[in-house]
């Protein structure tokens, strides 16, 4: 029952982190939440109908059907991100969000609305559905095993409760943060989540042979193990990879640098502004 | 278009004849949620193709941090992993689905 649990535990918190953080953004941003169940249902929907098609989706493009399916997932995910990350920066150096009004009545608020509820709604659901579609497929191994299956399904029940606990937690953490600190820390931390994501992407192109990889980078497991419980934690926020490969780097930095690159012009451009 | 399309397929095989051409390959197969071999040995600082062949009914994951791979592979499914270039050491793998019995490691040698 404890691998059922650990296992569970795992994929629900990839995602949990992910809708989560978002929820607290809709949060900060006084959006409506509805997105969310949007988001849930479809990707609960596209996980069932994925672990459905596994056996089909193995076998295609000559046995890497799995890594490039996730690769498509995990990249419209972080394409995503950095769009909205760049879209939401301006905010990191507009006034307070206390004084940010919403204006329902503008249309051009209306569409980047629009705009926001749509990448929060691909966020959230391709990434409950590359997770739970895991989920489905390790529950299915157990349906002739009478004798296990309660015991399973309920470490599985337990480890999704815990899942969701911890994101629970990480929302009020981030929705009752000070508003001056909100925006800055929700795009760190969802940009380092951008990068270990873009990591995931370069690992299955590096696992069917796509790309070369070389010796690591480092080996940090002598400060955090990847197997301990904080390694997990970090695994599921921020990719944490005791040893990364050059190529996980490079796509890293190519993640990253959108953002950097945004949050670098803004700056200069408050510099110019203020300096008139 | 057709050209486009013929082109980007032909980069693609392209790829992936690189990707699949003489690479040292060896097989794991997985019975009763067991590794068989559960020691493998491979050479040192060469890119190597596992295929790891699932004999049970269910399906298992094969999964190692040390190796950074991850895999679902479905019952009497295989599948293509590919590992190194690796520096001598040892590197654990287990199936996430069983992990109790399902363990294994990768001796990489001179």
């Amino acid at each position: 029952m404890v691998d059922a649990v650990l296992l569970v535990l795992r994929e629900v918190l990839e995602a949990a982190l992910i809708m989560s953080l978002l929820l607290a953004l809709s949060h900060k941003l006084q959006l409506r939440f509805r997105w969310s169940l949007s988001a849930l249902f479809l990707g609960l929907m596209g996980s069932w109908i994925l672990a459905q098609y596994t056996y089909e989706i193995t076998d295609a493009m000559d046995g890497t059907g799995q890594e490039l399916l996730n690769a498509v997932l995990y990249f419209s995910v972080v394409l995503s991100v950095v769009v909205l990350s760049v879209l939401i920066l301006p905010l990191a150096f507009a006034p307070p969000l206390a004084t940010h009004r919403r204006t329902p009545d503008s249309p051009e608020s209306g569409s980047r609305h629009k705009l926001i509820y749509g990448l929060f709604i691909i966020i959230v659901s391709f990434s409950v559905a590359r997770e739970g579609s895991e989920i489905w497929i390790y529950l299915s191994g157990f349906t002739n095993q009478s004798d296990m299956i309660s015991s399973v399904y309920i470490g599985a029940a337990i480890g999704a409760g815990i899942g969701v606990s911890l994101g629970a937690i990480t929302y009020y953490a981030f929705a009752f943060m000070h508003k001056k600190y909100f925006v800055p820390v929700f795009l760190l931390v969802i940009t380092l989540l951008a990068g270990g994501l873009s990591m995931q992407i370069a690992k299955q192109f590096l696992q069917i042979g796509l790309l070369n990889s070389t010796a690591p980078l480092w080996d940090s497991s002598f400060l955090v193990n990847e197997h301990s419980w904080l390694g997990e934690l970090l695994y599921a926020l921020l990719g944490y990879d005791a040893r990364p490969a050059p190529i996980q780097g490079v796509f890293y930095l190519l993640t990253v640098s959108p953002i950097l690159l945004a949050w670098v012009w803004h700056t200069w451009r408050l510099r110019a502004n203020t300096h008139e | 278009m057709k050209r486009i399309i013929n082109s980007t397929a032909f980069v693609y095989l392209f790829f992936c004849a690189i990707a699949y051409a003489e690479v040292p390959t060896f097989t794991i197969e997985i019975r009763d949620h067991l590794f068989f071999p559960s020691q493998l040995i491979i050479p040192a600082n060469t890119k190597v193709k596992l295929i790891v062949i699932n004999r049970d009914a269910t399906p298992e994951e094969f999964e190692s941090y040390e190796l950074n791979r991850e895999k679902v592979i479905m019952g009497g499914a295989k599948a293509i992993i590919f590992v190194g270039p690796l520096v001598p050491g040892d590197y654990p793998f287990f199936g996430e689905f069983n992990p109790k019995t399902a363990q294994g490691i990768i001796r990489v040698e001179n």
